[in-house]
């Protein structure tokens, strides 16, 4: 099947299921509506919101120079760093250190990037078992599924699945998810144990700061911390836009992060990770700390994200993943996120999975919008996503990735649009036709490709004279150029 | 063989060449800082927020009035031992000792470097219900106090236990997160992590109904010191 | 004043056009319909034919910079396309670059031209249909038209209207997406329908027939009796039964 049937496909599967589309529509209501109290509760958004786009405009800008300073300074706080071109690349650094240390299980808390490169499969392949530990990305891995919003991954999943999910795969009784609070507490016992075992904890970086070689994870559960505090290895998967330069700097971007997803003031844990612990008199950074990893790997990945920045896409990698553009977009509310396919839905996702991965694969998704613009009324750093989404469909166009009819017809339209006299006539031959098939005014079947008009909305037939035709002759005036 | 690192700069180097970046300036951008607001106005504010998060806030003048409140915390939970900061790193002197006199243990660990140590030190510490710890800074917007890690300044203690008792100084008290850190910079890399905690921790991943104490402490007890 | 009228005005609610000459009109002002406009390109524009969307721009930048006076548009979108979208077509064409961003200065929506630029409020008409608006979202997001078209509704209608539940929410007409997208569109349509069912109005009003095209052959389909009003038509105090 092609990449567009396939799309097509799913999109039609994510309109039949009623449920999970009412299960979206009323998360991404209160998710948006609490993100607009609580921009409201900020003295100035707007100037917070024109700062950190500053910020970001800034740090892609200057990117080269700004990871580079992050390395060197991070490498100085006793992380070891490494570079990851591409995904293989990636999977195959992290599994090397996996090796090395030994590890046979690493626990795991939520990064995009990580599902950008298919990290755990490469790491059970490589005999490591590999525990996702926030709630919701927990349950989808237990249930062999896929995440449909990246703030809030089950929110396609009733509580009565994830209590059978429970019972099934994990031997859960049934008084231990018998409600949330108790299938929660299940989850948290089940997963406590694999935190204390773990040799290797996985994380993204939500942002990293260049001054300070730091890396800034945020979670509401605890399990970043858990993930990044227990195991003696952690390993921090990053993309390469993911820098700022100042603490200053991270600090704007963290006072809308949460606000911008959730509502939320801040995310429960904000954790801004420095270096390893080293032994105490050792003159080291962090010297004499009594827990934390010994070990901090930070790998950099690019996988594309240099082809995006090498354009007129390079602003979507301002993006902070905040997640506001899908919680407003009336597209991603009809059909979720399994329907976009890849590892980002939404807004975002019709921009980055073509401009990454190239838009040979992804030419539809740029398509699959009305571009109304509610996405960029919300975007922390005021992305033009229309505008992004607008590039990628002249580039398709430019590249003949468009449906055959619209490569003839638009030359076709335009020749005779530039043509008044043509049009004019043309106008009033294509009324004629239209009202010997209409009834009472109306078209119930439109032909051929234009037949998706149709399908769920009568089309009005054209009137018989233009209003420029009706004009001219009741007034004699219309301007004629002289 | 190009190594990685050149070719990752260089990919960058080459495509910033034709990159269209709409509002890039030049020179690093400036952050703005909220107007102060006085201390009682921000306290106020912070205890609201932390109660909002169902958090809890006590005030105490004294080690000893600090002690009574713990341990009544943990009569609450059943706790008798406990995972602490240093003494002298709680700003609170004779803590510890006053919280020995009511009859609760601190339990100390060691998580060697060795990593066969490490995991037979690390389970016996999943038991412990209470945890004790000072604070470097709260932040009265969002209710969240700031702890940065350090010798004698474990992470566990704060992280581990589902119940987390956090002192925290008035007089560190600052309105908003990006104003912190645009104070002190230097908190950012005074240790190995430097954590920013609002409220216990939540999850709404479930129909979307709240649960608190996922993997992080289910309840937050902060005491209010001078 | 010149009148750009639209292709889908022109074609397919040539009453529309009528009601805003009759408005401005009313108003004492002098109305000038250029004979050789067309369309705008936007439907090239947002497929992403690029070059045929600049070559009917042309088209219409010559038809509307023939004259200096201020041109006004009954479509946000096409306003839109005009003010926003023209001058980075021509962004770096010596002969175009300048007249786009000299038409794009003197280009209105009609309801932005009334209160904006006319600074006059329509007369009441306390009678007639309970009335639903429906924010179209290039003029919303890409003009700004959040106040004008409610203002001039209010005006004219009072309590007679009131936004429709979820007004600012896309009626999913989209341009080319209507067709090419077809599920998503009829979905978001839906949408639309129940909300305008839910609030009992009798028409629904907007700036952009591309919207009132759309919403309203889906209540045709559905047997519904209300009906689709352009804001001008409103405004002019047509009763079409």
């Amino acid at each position: 099947m092609t990449s567009a049937a396939a799309f097509y496909r799913r999109i039609d599967d994510a309109l039949a299921n009623t449920r999970v589309r009412q299960a979206l529509a009323s998360t991404m209501t209160r998710l948006a509506d609490r993100r607009t109290d609580a921009l409201a509760s900020l003295p100035d958004s707007d100037a917070l919101r024109d700062q950190a786009r500053r910020i970001r405009a800034h740090t892609i800008a200057h990117l080269d120079r700004y990871l580079e300073t992050f390395a060197t300074n991070a490498e100085a706080r006793g992380c070891r760093i490494h570079w990851a071109p591409t995904a293989a690349d990636a999977t195959r650094i992290v599994v090397e250190i996996a090796r090395e240390a030994g590890i046979t299980l690493a626990v795991k808390s939520k990064s995009m990037v990580t599902e950008e490169i298919e990290l755990n499969a490469a790491l059970e392949a490589a005999g490591v078992r590999v525990v996702e530990t926030d709630l919701g990305e927990f349950v989808v891995q237990v249930g062999e599924d896929r995440p449909s919003h990246i703030i809030a991954p089950i929110v396609h999943r009733r509580r009565e699945d994830v209590a059978r999910l429970f019972q099934e795969k994990l031997g859960a009784r049934p008084e231990e998810v018998a409600d949330v609070a108790a299938i929660t507490a299940f989850a948290r016992r089940t997963l406590r144990r694999d935190f204390l075992q773990a040799g290797m904890g996985i994380s993204g970086v939500n942002m990293a700061v260049a001054d300070s070689g730091s890396v800034c994870l945020v979670t509401n559960e605890g399990n970043g911390r858990l993930t990044t505090t227990l195991p003696r290895v952690h390993v921090a998967v990053m993309g390469l836009e993911r820098v700022v330069p100042t603490a200053a700097d991270l600090g704007v971007l963290l006072q809308l992060l949460a606000r911008s997803a959730t509502g939320q003031a801040l995310s429960v844990y904000t954790n801004v990770i420095s270096g390893p612990r080293r032994p105490a008199g050792s003159g080291s950074p962090n010297a004499g700390e009594p827990d934390g990893p010994d070990a901090i790997h930070v790998v950099i990945v690019d996988n594309g994200r240099t082809k995006m920045l090498d354009g007129p896409l390079a602003e979507m990698l301002y993006c902070i993943r905040c997640g506001a553009c899908l919680n407003v977009c009336p597209v991603y509310r009809h059909i979720g996120g399994h329907a976009y396919g890849g590892v980002y839905p939404g807004p975002m996702g019709a921009v980055v999975s073509p401009g990454q991965m190239g838009l040979d694969a992804w030419s539809e998704l740029p398509q699959a919008s009305s571009l109304c613009g509610a996405c960029r009324d919300v975007c922390p750093v005021r992305i033009d996503l229309p505008r992004l989404l607008l590039t990628l469909r002249a580039q398709a166009a430019e590249r003949e990735l468009t449906p055959w009819w619209l490569r003839l017809g638009m030359p076709l339209y335009a020749a005779v649009a530039t043509r008044p006299a043509l049009y004019q006539w043309l106008g009033s031959m294509a009324a004629r036709v239209a009202h010997g098939v209409a009834r009472g005014g109306w078209v119930r079947r439109l032909p051929g490709p234009l037949a998706g008009w149709t399908a769920s909305r009568d089309f009005p037939a054209p009137a018989r004279r233009s209003f420029l035709q009706s004009y001219e002759e009741r007034r004699g005036r219309t301007e004629r150029p002289s | 063989m190009t190594p990685p690192k050149d070719q990752v700069l260089g990919a960058i180097r080459h495509s910033l060449r034709r990159a269209v970046l709409p509002g890039a300036e030049a020179t690093p951008p400036r952050t703005a800082r909220v107007a102060p607001a006085d201390r009682p106005a921000l306290l106020r504010q912070f205890e609201q927020a932390l109660v909002a998060l169902t958090g809890h806030v006590h005030h105490a003048a004294s080690a000893g009035e600090a002690a009574d409140i713990i341990a009544a915390v943990a009569a609450e939970h059943g706790a008798r031992t406990f995972l602490s900061w240093d003494g002298g790193e709680l700003g609170c002197d004779g803590l510890l000792e006053a919280l020995a006199s009511r009859h609760l243990t601190r339990v100390a660990y060691d998580l060697a470097f060795d990593a066969a140590q490490r995991a037979g030190a690390v389970p016996g510490l999943g038991d412990v219900i209470l945890g004790l710890t000072g604070s470097d800074a709260a932040i009265a917007d969002a209710g969240a106090i700031v702890l940065v890690s350090g010798p004698g300044r474990g992470r566990l203690a704060s992280l581990l236990p589902p119940v987390h008792v956090a002192l925290v100084s008035a007089s560190r008290i600052h309105p908003t997160l990006p104003d912190l850190l645009a104070d002190h910079p230097e908190l950012v890399a005074r240790g190995a992590n430097l954590v920013v905690i609002a409220g216990p921790s939540r999850t709404a991943d479930i129909e979307m109904t709240l649960t608190h104490g996922v993997h992080g402490p289910k309840h937050l007890h902060v005491i209010l010191m001078p | 004043m010149q009148l750009f009228v639209t292709c889908l005005v022109d074609r397919f609610y040539p009453g529309v056009g009528d009601a805003v000459v009759s408005v401005l009109e009313r108003l004492g002002l002098d109305v000038i319909v250029p004979s050789d406009q067309t369309c705008c390109g936007q439907p090239a524009f947002n497929g992403g034919f690029v070059r045929d969307a600049a070559a009917m721009a042309k088209q219409t930048i010559d038809v509307l910079t023939a004259r200096p006076d201020p041109v006004i548009v009954p479509s946000g979108s096409c306003a839109d396309m005009i003010v926003n979208h023209y001058p980075e077509l021509f962004q770096d064409d010596e002969q175009y670059g300048p007249r786009a961003r000299d038409l794009a200065a003197r280009t209105f929506e009609f309801s932005q031209f009334l209160v904006d630029v006319l600074g006059v409020t329509p007369p009441a008409c306390p009678d007639g249909p309970r009335l639903a608006y429906h924010a179209s979202c290039h003029g919303l997001r890409g003009l700004g038209l959040r106040d004008q078209p409610r203002r001039v509704l209010h005006a004219v209608a009072g309590d007679r209207a009131c936004d429709l539940p979820d007004a600012e929410v896309c009626c999913g007409f989209g341009g080319l997406f209507a067709v090419k997208m077809p599920a998503i569109s009829g979905a978001m349509l839906d949408a639309k329908l129940d909300a305008i069912a839910q609030s009992g109005a009798n028409a629904v009003v907007a700036t952009d027939v591309s919207c009132l095209m759309h919403i309203g052959g889906g209540l045709h389909r559905r047997g519904s009796p209300v009906r689709v009003l352009h804001i001008a038509e409103v405004v002019a105090g047509d009763r079409r039964d």
